[in-house]
């Protein structure tokens, strides 16, 4: 499995420090919360674990029974090659593609893609299809065999890529904003489903506090750039500093 | 000393390129994309001078101003026709540099089919040989680089100082903040647009003048025109002179050392290195 | 009738640097205007290793386009990670290059005075032009085919994924620096082939031939038929040098001072409908085209299911 885990991780913009974290480990657990109030730090965390912004100080790695690689020199596509993806806050997503080609794109192996591409007969195996298939068929889009349509779709869609690419941690970034509540759950059942499997470890970023209590096994709570508190559920919705700076308590 | 006279001949000989780079800087900042049809804003500039000088019979000096005035009309012109339009169809930024170059095509044949193909000559002032520190320059050189250089003043000037480029800084960093904020967007932009073919036409009278005036000439200037307002920073008007003077000093340079083609080549290589080590920074 | 055979033989390599160039734009959204150098290299390193060394043809122009692919190669590595612009003006900067470098190395290349002669080859055989023109028609036709396997496959669907999107690509694996390189190399490569097929119908060369005119009136060609269409390029240059070239010029009875202003007529029109399209109808006169995906059916036979494809 895998974890990424951060030691004395900092981030400041001009001198004012953004992110401040001695040390933490995400997926270390299963299905994990990442919560805290607006302006906690929760995006730069997340640029931070993803590579998009570099750190200030400290180390981010990627831990795996394998061994330990160190974030930063990575690319991107190397990144989610060792099996690190997230989900897009904004919409994101491949004009041109369908929904279905969207799908299959993520699952395709890179090494399948090459100028050998030109000589199969088949552009997507049986197997593929099948598995797409059972992603789109899950839920109710407008056009499932065209393009997703609405703002909503998009995310789905988006989320649903992050999925089928069977990733080893998969970070999600607010996946309700944008979406129906029963939507929602639906995708965070399949995401359960697949952490109890053994097959994928999950950080969920969310304000939707009731939807962290419901799903994670475990929940880290960012203040002030610091995770300020950590535990099960019971224990963070409990805590007495969680309830005064988030909870308004 | 090679040194001394290379700067003072890339000087003058860069004197049009600089008020061309200037101009088309302004759109690429303003617009975000790059106009071609730049190119003929300077030859037509050159044309128009024709129009005034030869056919009407101005002296050269004269005619400067009348010809710049009408390249900015002729900018604004195109503008309202065609790129404006086109932007608020949401044109990509690399279509609307394939539809510049169709503006230019028909600008430039259209100019042939009903001027004729022929190159021209404008009648220049009388020409008499000055001494600047020790180095040759007619007088017709120096008075190019001094409306340079006044131009390039105002241009600063207008863009940093006054209310005008406020505008256009604010529009081009961010639209709908400005629109917001009560600038009004096609007032702005046509302002821009004239200014911005006033100093192209301004470049392609001189480049007349110390040459000869043909359909081509802003078109084969075009080029070099892009590479040195990319390595400029788009939109620094400051950095388009920077760099077209040293291109001019660098092609005088290489000149007088080996072949002047040779000087293209080495222009050419340290655009695509600059490209290459600059990042994004180009659109 | 020679010249009509050397105008189709003309026509056809204009057809494959079209081709090649939607490859490059319309599926992986490069824009390459630096067409004229890459089809130049081609040109002329065929023309210099065939008249100065004695390279067979043949060898000429494989050895030729190799060197293209890999000047290609280096390029990409360079610049294809900027932006759209800066790609453009790049590549434009590079064709430049070329085309100077042809005028000052004239020990080479023969410069201003040019080079020559690149015989004709088939040797003596009696309908050998009509022979070379099929050739050109046999190659161009599977480049056209290869083109179409390439927007049918997996390699096709994520140039598009990269055209679209290229940070959300790589976040999902794909090495998009990778592949664009390696089809910018290789569609090069090709575009140095067809330079080489180009010289023995001259047969001899001059640098005024490396002009960028030959760029845009490709590209003019493509974003006419319609850049991300298959058959955009074919169609683009039929109505554009077809029209033009061939017929008007060829054939139209046209006088003699009329005649003069003909090129230059043409160049309006060809301003008019880039303007024209991009304005009304930016797909092209084709439109969009959708990846044809072949399923085997129960039975087993190969089904064609064009899928719903953009707009």
């Amino acid at each position: 499995m895998m974890q990424l885990t951060a030691t004395n991780l900092t981030k400041s913009y001009h001198q004012h420090e953004v992110v401040n974290i001695e040390k933490v480990a995400f997926g270390a657990v299963g299905l994990e919360g990442l919560i805290g109030p607006n302006g906690a730090g929760k995006s730069t965390l997340m640029g931070l674990l993803t590579r998009r912004i570099a750190p200030s100080s400290g180390d981010i790695w990627l831990s795996t029974d394998a061994g330990d690689t160190p974030l930063n020199p990575l690319l991107a596509h190397q990144v989610a090659r060792f099996g690190l993806i997230k989900t897009n806050q904004r919409i994101q997503g491949f004009d041109s593609l369908t929904i279905r080609d969207s799908l299959r794109l993520a699952l395709t192996p890179p090494k399948t893609e090459g100028l050998g591409s030109l000589l199969s007969n088949e552009r997507d195996t049986d197997e593929v299809e099948e598995k797409v298939s059972a992603y789109v068929e899950a839920f109710p889009f407008t056009d499932p065999n065209g393009h997703a349509r609405s703002g909503g779709e998009k995310k789905l869609v988006d989320i649903l890529r992050c999925l089928i690419a069977e990733p080893k941690l998969l970070l999600m970034d607010e996946p309700t904003a944008g979406l129906p509540d029963d939507i929602t759950r639906r995708v965070m059942d399949m995401v359960r489903e697949k952490v109890v499997a053994g097959t994928m470890r999950v950080v969920v970023v969310e304000h939707d506090l009731p939807l962290i209590w419901e799903y994670c096994d475990y929940v880290h709570f960012l203040s002030e750039g610091s995770i300020l508190f950590e535990g099960k559920p019971d224990e963070v919705k409990s805590n007495r500093v969680v309830a005064e700076k988030y909870m308004g308590v | 000393m090679l040194i001394v006279d290379a700067i003072f001949i890339g000087l003058l000989e860069a004197s049009p390129l600089i008020l061309a780079a200037m101009g088309f800087t302004l759109i690429f900042y303003l617009n975000g994309f790059m106009n071609i049809a730049f190119a003929e804003t300077i030859t037509f500039g050159a044309y128009f001078a024709i129009l005034f000088n030869v056919v009407l019979g101005l002296h050269f000096y004269l005619a400067v101003i009348p010809s710049m005035l009408l390249s900015g009309v002729m900018s604004v012109a195109v503008y309202l026709l065609v790129f404006r339009p086109a932007l608020n169809r949401g044109v990509g930024p690399t279509e609307m540099i394939i539809l510049s170059v169709g503006v230019s095509f028909m600008l430039r044949y259209g100019l042939i089919l009903i001027v004729g193909p022929e190159n021209l000559f404008l009648n220049e002032p009388s020409i008499s040989y000055m001494q600047v520190l020790g180095l040759g320059a007619t007088n017709l050189q120096l008075v190019a680089l001094a409306l340079v250089f006044i131009m390039a003043g105002i241009l600063f000037w207008m863009i940093y100082y006054t209310g005008l480029g406020e505008q256009m800084r604010g529009l081009a960093n961010n639209r709908e903040l400005a629109m917001a904020s009560g600038i009004n967007p096609h007032a702005t932009s046509v302002a821009i647009w004239f200014i911005a073919g006033c100093a192209g036409g301004m470049s392609g009278v001189f480049s007349g003048v110390f040459a000869q005036v043909t359909p081509y000439m802003g078109w084969n200037v075009i080029l070099i025109t892009m590479l040195v307002t990319i390595v400029a920073g788009v939109g620094s008007v400051r950095g388009a002179v920077v760099a077209a003077v040293v291109a001019g000093i660098l092609t005088a340079f290489i000149t007088l050392v080996t072949k002047p083609l040779y000087a293209e080549v080495a222009l050419l290589l340290a655009f695509i290195g600059v490209l290459t080590y600059r990042g994004t920074r180009t659109a | 009738m020679d010249y009509l055979i050397f105008s189709l033989s003309l026509m056809l390599i204009y057809i494959g640097l079209a081709q090649l160039l939607h490859v490059q734009f319309g599926l992986a959204g490069i824009p390459n205007f630096g067409v004229v150098g890459f089809w130049g290299i081609g040109l002329y390193g065929t023309g210099v290793l065939y008249v100065q060394f004695g390279v067979p043809l043949l060898l000429a122009i494989v050895v030729a386009s190799v060197l293209c692919a890999a000047l290609a190669y280096l390029l990409a590595h360079l610049i294809l990670q900027r932006s759209g612009q800066a790609i453009l003006a790049a590549t434009l900067a590079f064709a430049a290059i070329v085309a100077t470098l042809v005028i000052t190395e004239k020990d080479l290349t023969g410069g201003v005075q040019g080079l020559g002669t690149i015989a004709f080859p088939l040797g003596d055989l009696d309908a050998r032009n009509i022979v070379y023109l099929g050739i050109l028609i046999v190659l161009v036709g599977a480049l056209m085919w290869a083109s179409a396997r390439l927007r049918d496959s997996r390699l096709g669907r994520v140039l598009v994924a990269i055209r679209d999107n290229e940070e959300l690509a790589a976040s999902l694996g794909k090495d998009t620096a990778a592949s664009k390189r390696t089809i910018f190399a290789i569609t090069c490569g090709l575009m140095g082939v067809l330079g080489g097929l180009t010289a023995p119908l001259h047969q001899f060369l001059v640098p005024y031939l490396l002009a960028p005119s030959l760029t845009f009136a490709v590209w003019i060609a493509l974003v006419l038929g319609g850049k991300g269409h298959n058959l955009g390029a074919v169609i683009g240059v039929f109505v554009t040098f077809g029209l033009f070239d061939i017929l008007v010029e060829t054939y139209a009875p046209v006088p003699a001072e009329q005649a003069i202003l003909l090129p230059n007529f043409k160049l309006f029109c060809y301003g008019v409908l880039l303007v024209g399209i991009i304005m009304f109808r930016p797909t092209g006169l084709l439109g969009e085209d959708a990846p044809r995906v072949r399923r085997r059916s129960g039975s087993g036979r190969v089904r064609d299911i064009a899928e719903t494809g953009a707009e």
